[in-house]
């Protein structure tokens, strides 16, 4: 027990560190002699001798800190082999908010890998670290490994919970990149000369890796929600049976469902779908959380 | 999947005709709107907020628990919207057949045009076509048309393309597409909701769910299976620091008469058969039996415990140093007496009011005759009774109970078409988030020196991953070597 614990610490300190290195990446960012001219990539404007370095190290420290937290998992995982012969990591509240971070962490790296975009990682580490965190309040008695329940005692467990997570963390990207488009819609509204925004990429970019998350989330969420009915048709007689953390789900699949047919029509582009992915995020965070403790059911475990 | 498509590739069939109130504009109309994208996220958003409800406020609860949590006038009210039970409402369920209406309407009308892009693409289109594209580029090219031409198609195809090409004396025109499959993939979502919609119709209507209280070796008939079931044991395995494992059931089944499977149910495990699925669903103790009683044995002129004997169910117990023969005839959880029937009977499952019915003999003594009687004695009120005649009390001391299983038994033949359903959403989904549907057009235009490669294409959604690839296509043709 100790031992895991100790790892999931280890991480929440390593994403704050990553966090403010992030950061502190944004805000030594200056802009160059001229940004990259429309329609070429590789215009990476030039700045004042500390960005690129402190970029780099913001790097490192979240992909030790990812190593970190997969550690933890597997640490976690072990210690419950141990007690109850299952091993899935994410069998609780805490353990599930660990499994997220991780998630979206891995998300913001590939995403880095890609695309080469650092700025990012200010908002999308910074949700990871949240749920790091707010995993780390929670009470004692809800981050250890007890043993299942006979409901959660299965095979499914690894699958219909992991997926499900996994498209909440693509969903937390999406809310991130959000947050960020509308950040910089307002500073460029005001015409603000704030040099914070030079490393950020331009409106479309964001925009279109906000749609990107969602795609790869909703997916994701419809599979989980899927996987979940066939667990209930196994473990409570009755594939679907409206109790509300199933409904839940599906309310934030729809939500994000309205909101890729909306993406099909012009003006929901931008602004809007920015404004939509936080709101839909803060859903998942209901969905995640708010169903947890405010309203009883049949998921009510932790 | 509206139309980013253009019109001059796929030119309609027939030219727009004069607007009237005829049956064909009215029919157009209807499918136009039961087809469209707004009605969609309508639903979509109706749905979200309405299922809300049933999360906020308790289902399928009794009047008076309402009544009590939100008053009769609020009562009344949500009995008229139906929001005790919200989503078997008229309305919350025309909601979802709206769903499937709007997404079966969506499919037919713009399934088609897929499928004949699928099968027949068609080359022509003009050059102002190209240019006015949201990614286009005019490339000059040092080369001759020809080969300018082909080195475009072999390129395309390298990147898995499907490309038709067309060779005129003054221009080459080439088209490219892929990833229709995303489309397709679209459109299998579109159906899915339909045949889940189905699938829980048919389950509603076709199938049951009920609930059985069973108790260790009894053998319950199944109506609805014409065959029978035995309990053969139920217990529960613990963990080491004494949290539940699991609770077990073994169940076997009886065919016209003959034992045909033995299972042993668990709460992620049920048994099937024929159909009819036998879930570990709960379990409790038995209100009209127990498995052992222990009595005390006092002595009335003493009150001093002359013996303590535990008492198997309905079976006699001798004790000859006393000169009793005990036997344990009935018990019941939450003792009732039916004044009209004479009858005792429990009037909850909850161990309430505990109590046994003894058989007591006591053999004749020098002091008294013998007593025979049948007592009912009470495990929270010892002295309520006493038997005349005896030298003895009675005090039930403590018992263990039967334990039931609850199991649900459950059949629904509409689960595996929710299945077929599930599986063609989920498919559908996949696809048409991660695969986008590319068309490009290239028209090569010979020149004063080499030619003139104009390169324009669109897609539906992913536009920067499409913005790269132009870009480095663009590039690709720039350096073409003829």
């Amino acid at each position: 027990m100790i031992r895991s614990l100790f790892l999931f610490d280890m991480t929440f300190w390593l994403y704050l560190a990553a966090l403010l290195l992030y950061v502190g990446y944004v805000l030594a960012k200056r802009p160059g002699m001229q940004l990259a001219a429309a329609g070429h990539p590789a215009g990476l404007p030039e700045d004042s001798g500390w960005a690129a370095q402190i970029g780099q190290v913001a790097t490192i420290v979240t992909v030790f800190g990812w190593v970190v937290n997969t550690l933890a998992l597997l640490a976690r995982a072990y210690e419950r082999m141990q007690v109850s012969g299952t091993f899935a990591p994410w069998s609780n509240q805490f353990e599930a908010m660990a499994y997220v971070s991780w998630a979206i962490i891995l998300g913001y790296v590939l995403l880095e890998m890609r695309y080469r975009i650092k700025a990012i990682g200010a908002f999308v580490v910074g949700i990871g670290f949240l749920a790091m965190g707010a995993a780390s309040l929670l009470p004692y008695r809800y981050q250890t490994a007890e043993p299942l329940v006979p409901a959660l005692n299965s095979y499914w467990i690894y699958i219909h919970v992991s997926i499900t997570l996994t498209s909440y963390a693509a969903f937390a990207m999406a809310g991130g990149l959000g947050v960020m488009y509308l950040m910089k819609e307002r500073a460029e509204r005001r015409g603000s000369r704030l040099r914070v925004l030079a490393s950020f990429p331009d409106l479309e970019t964001i925009d279109e890796l906000g749609y990107k998350a969602i795609m790869v989330g909703f997916p994701l969420l419809a599979f989980g929600i899927i996987l979940g009915a066939m667990w209930a048709n196994y473990a409570w007689g009755g594939y679907w049976s409206w109790d509300p953390k199933e409904t839940w789900s599906l309310i934030v699949w729809l939500i994000y469902g309205a909101y890729i047919h909306a993406r099909m029509t012009r003006d929901w582009e931008g602004h809007r779908a920015a404004i939509y992915a936080v709101f839909g995020f803060l859903m998942v965070i209901f969905c995640f959380w708010g169903v947890n403790f405010l309203l009883s059911g049949l998921h009510a475990y932790a | 999947m509206n139309g980013e498509r253009p019109t001059v590739a796929d030119p309609g069939p027939t030219p727009k005709s004069t607007p009237g109130l005829g049956w064909n504009e009215l029919s157009a109309e209807v499918v136009e709107l039961f087809a469209s994208i707004k009605l969609a996220m309508f639903l979509f958003i109706v749905l979200a907020m309405t299922a809300t409800i049933g999360t906020v406020i308790q289902q399928g609860e009794r009047p008076e628990t309402y009544i009590k949590e939100y008053g009769e006038e609020a009562y009344r009210w949500f009995l008229r919207l139906g929001v005790t039970d919200v989503y078997h409402t008229w309305w919350f369920t025309s909601l979802l057949g709206l769903l499937c209406v709007n997404s079966l309407t969506c499919f037919y009308k713009r399934f088609p045009a897929i499928w004949r892009s699928m099968h027949q693409d068609k080359v022509n289109v003009a050059l102002p076509f190209i240019k006015g594209m949201k990614q286009t580029v005019a490339i000059p090219v040092a080369g001759p048309k020809d080969r300018v031409a082909e080195g475009i198609v072999q390129l395309l195809a390298e990147k898995g393309y499907r490309v038709l090409a067309k060779n005129e004396a003054t221009e080459a025109t080439i088209y490219a597409t892929k990833g229709i499959m995303g489309r397709v993939g679209a459109h299998m979502a579109h159906l899915s909701a339909t045949v889940i919609v189905l699938g829980g119709l048919i389950g509603s209507y076709y199938g049951f769910q009920e609930f059985g209280v069973c108790l260790e070796g009894q053998t319950y008939h199944i109506p609805k299976g014409q065959f029978d079931l035995r309990v053969d044991k139920f217990w529960i395995d613990y963990h080491e620091n004494g949290s539940v494992k699991s609770y077990n059931s073994t169940l076997t089944v009886i065919d016209h008469g003959s034992p045909v499977t033995t299972k042993t149910i668990t709460v992620n495990d049920p048994l099937v058969y024929k159909g009819i699925w036998f879930y570990q669903s709960s379990y409790g103790d038995a209100w009209d039996r127990v498995d052992l009683a222990r009595v005390n044995i006092k002595e009335k002129g003493t009150d001093k415990v002359v013996g303590t004997i535990d008492l198997p169910w309905q079976k006699e117990v001798s004790l000859d140093n006393l000169g009793l023969k005990l036997s344990l005839t009935d018990f019941v959880a939450d003792f009732g007496f039916d004044s009209t029937a004479k009858k005792v009977y429990s009037k909850t499952v909850e161990h309430a009011n505990p109590a046994v019915k003894l058989a007591i003999t006591e053999q004749p003594s020098a002091k008294a005759a013998s007593v025979q009687t049948t007592p009912w004695i009470f495990y929270q009120y010892p002295d309520l009774f006493e038997i005349q005649g005896s030298k003895y009390r009675f005090e039930l001391v403590g018992y263990q109970a039967k334990k039931f299983t609850g199991l649900q038994i459950t059949k629904d033949p509409g689960v595996n078409i929710v299945w077929i359903g599930s599986t063609m959403i989920v498919v559908g989904i996949t696809l048409s988030s991660f695969i986008y549907h590319r068309r490009l057009w290239a028209k090569v235009i010979p020149g004063e020196s080499g030619v003139t490669v104009h390169l324009g294409g669109n897609t539906h959604k992913s536009q920067l991953d499409f913005q790269k690839e132009f870009r480095k296509l663009t590039e690709r043709i720039q350096t073409l070597k003829t």
